[in-house]
């Protein structure tokens, strides 16, 4: 029976809510003046959006038990083409927009079709597409494109109760796909193809149109990402998205990705993505050197992947425990 | 009613981006001390990219440390490990919350100009160092021109080679100076016809990829007769693929920067020319200014901000150090 007010400390969403939760106070308590403040919460959210956009995608894609390195080269793409078409061709900028998010679809149904259809191992597909797909940035914005439409400058830039745009997209689109997972058969299905992609198969499921369907979503948003993030900044850089997939791929396992697929949740990517921008934001406040952030980075990837491990092997342990009691009673009720 | 309301609410609490590029000072309050002493609790911040580049650690790094350790104020050197621009600016805007008593930026890509005014509009006293950020409110820029330092380059390619023969160049793609760099190159062999330009290839500002895109080009073109090199990494990489093709002293390289291993290659007679940039003097006299500026050195007027004067210079070029076969005895070379 479930007791009033119990933790479900196996649910990463409630132990990473608590776990920000008790970082915030501690850092308030260390940087009164300079982190609890308006300014800065504000710039922490600023800041992890176009992460925490991607990182939906990228759980989705956990989820079905895939990933995409190609992510980060993607945000790259869709600004920069949509950047190109407004500076070099005068093009509208929603043509341009149109165009950017295009490409990034593009970019994830060819993904998702050697994947599925070839058979091409995820790491490799998407590693040799963020290659590719790199180049093409790099082609297209150069040294980098300024001096964009209005328009296009308000969608990044404009502030709604004080808070900028990409944040109100960013929970735009948690509340949408946070409904479309929870609520709707097709992506229920990634549970299934995720937790045992054979008998998600046998029982009917088009595993391979929903694997394509998994990387086009995961490029769409970052394609959105990219051209939130050049409205933003209002530059197209070659360099943008540079390590988001691996810091994406951090905040989703930290937030309840599994690597062996099956699991996840769409508020676990936003708090993942959240951890690791608030332990930046501390790093910074904190002065801590650049030299640092690398191997911090790092242990908390280590950190993740290890409790994903503990989780698994403890949920295995938990369920053969429950199948051997289980079965000690049908006999005793033979009996 | 309620929709209505509702609409209303979220006009009233909109908030436009800025139409136009405000030039004038904001009247946010200026960082100044009362005296030109300087306070151990002050702290100057330099925010920079790829800070592990050991081009930067050794040189401006190295400067800003000796300029802070002789004037007794706290400095702190932040910003990404790589060389991410999204990053540098993220790293930027929640420095600015944190108020520090002066602000200097690496210039690293025109991107970052909206970042840099958002610290001049907060009244931190900021100086952008190495390259120019164009659309940049901040009072002073010291640093290189990137295009003249290509120019000297090609100048000096064209007269090893007699203005005869095919020449190819490495650097990092898509960065401002380096494309600036590439254009000053390009725009002195436009005058040469002897001069074939075989194209730029990005060598990421490493090392070893600069060795093997290098030895690649050898092959692909046997008959190439220079190479010119545009971040730290291209002449070391250049100079090891043209040793071991045999052709040191033979196939000439110009290049930038001139650390020690660029000195000793010199030295060899695998590098023909080198022009170096006066690293330190960015990040010394930049903080510098930093500090004159936080503490109200030179006065113009009964408040400078307000009055739109900066009380400090606005641009300033430190020039290049060009070192050949006929100067390199003077530069000490570590064995």
């Amino acid at each position: 029976m479930n007791q009033p007010f119990s933790i479900n400390w196996q649910n990463r969403v409630v132990t990473l809510g608590l776990t920000i939760g008790l970082l915030c106070i501690i850092t308030s308590g260390v940087y009164p003046a300079t982190f609890p403040t308006v300014g800065n919460a504000s710039q922490i959210l600023l800041n992890l959006s176009i992460d925490a956009i991607v990182a939906v995608g990228m759980m989705i894609l956990l989820i079905g038990g895939m990933f995409d390195l190609s992510v980060g080269s993607v945000v790259a793409l869709s600004g920069g083409l949509s950047g190109y078409l407004m500076y070099y061709h005068d093009t509208n900028f929603l043509v341009a927009i149109g165009a950017g998010l295009l490409a990034a679809l593009l970019v994830g149904y060819v993904n998702g079709l050697l994947i599925a259809r070839a058979g091409i191992n995820p790491m490799i597909q998407t590693l040799a597409m963020m290659g590719i797909v790199r180049g093409f940035a790099l082609m297209l914005s150069g040294a980098g494109i300024q001096n964009f439409p209005y328009e296009f400058i308000y969608i990044g830039q404009s502030k709604l109760f004080k808070l900028q745009a990409p944040v109100w997209w960013m929970l735009a689109v948690l509340l949408i796909f946070a409904f479309l997972v929870n609520r709707t058969v097709f992506f229920r299905r990634y549970y299934y193809i995720g937790g045992n992609e054979k008998a998600a198969r046998l029982s009917g499921i088009d595993v391979d149109r929903m694997k394509i369907w998994a990387f086009v979503i995961s490029a769409g948003l970052a394609g959105l990402a990219g051209i939130l993030l050049s409205s933003r900044l209002g530059a197209a850089l070659s360099t943008s998205g540079r390590g988001l997939e691996l810091r994406v791929i951090t905040a989703v396992i930290l937030g309840g990705a599994s690597l062996s697929g099956g699991q996840g949740r769409i508020w676990g990517a936003f708090l993942g993505a959240l951890f690791m921008a608030i332990v930046n934001n501390v790093l910074i406040i904190s002065r801590v050197s650049g030299y640092w952030q690398e191997v911090i980075l790092g242990l908390i990837l280590i950190v993740a992947v290890g409790v994903d491990q503990w989780f698994v092997r403890r949920s295995e342990r938990v369920l053969s425990q429950r199948v051997v009691k289980t079965s000690l009673n049908a006999e005793n009720t033979e009996i | 009613m309620k929709l209505q309301f509702l609409f209303l609410l979220l006009l009233v609490a909109c908030e436009p981006p800025p139409r136009t590029d405000n030039t004038t000072a904001t009247d946010a309050d200026t960082v100044q001390l009362s005296n030109t002493e300087p306070s151990p609790n002050e702290e100057y911040v330099m925010v920079t990219t790829a800070i592990n580049l050991p081009l930067y650690v050794n040189h401006d790094q190295a400067a800003f440390r000796a300029w802070g350790q002789k004037t007794g104020v706290r400095i702190s050197i932040l910003g990404p490990s790589d060389w991410d621009v999204p990053a540098q600016i993220q790293t930027i805007e929640q420095v600015i919350g944190t108020r520090p008593a002066g602000l200097l930026i690496n210039g690293t890509d025109p991107g970052i100009a909206q970042a840099i005014n958002k610290a001049v509009d907060a009244g931190i006293p900021t100086v952008v160092y190495d390259s120019e950020v164009p659309g940049s409110r901040a009072p002073c820029f010291i640093g290189s021109d990137w295009y003249d330092m290509g120019r000297l380059q090609g100048e000096r390619m064209v007269k090893l080679l007699n203005g005869r023969g095919k020449v190819a160049c490495l650097g990092i793609l898509g960065m401002a100076n380096q494309e600036a760099g590439f254009q000053g190159m390009l725009d002195v062999f436009k005058k040469h016809p002897g001069i074939q330009f075989v194209g730029k290839y990005d060598d990421k500002g490493n090392f070893e990829t600069a060795a093997r895109t290098a030895a690649d080009i050898l092959a692909a073109h046997p008959d190439l007769a220079g190479f010119c090199g545009f971040d730290s990494q291209s002449g070391p990489g250049a100079g090891l693929a043209v040793k071991e093709a045999g052709r040191a002293g033979k196939l000439k390289i110009t290049t930038v920067d001139a650390e020690p291993e660029h000195l000793k290659l010199v030295r060899e007679g695998v590098i023909d020319y080198l022009v170096g940039q006066k690293r330190e003097l960015f990040t010394w006299y930049g903080a510098q200014f930093l500090f004159d500026m936080a503490h109200g050195t030179n006065r113009f007027s009964a408040n400078d901000r307000r009055a739109g004067i900066a009380p400090i210079p606005q641009a300033i070029s430190t020039g290049a150090v060009e070192i050949d076969r006929q100067n390199i005895a003077n530069f000490r070379v570590r064995n």
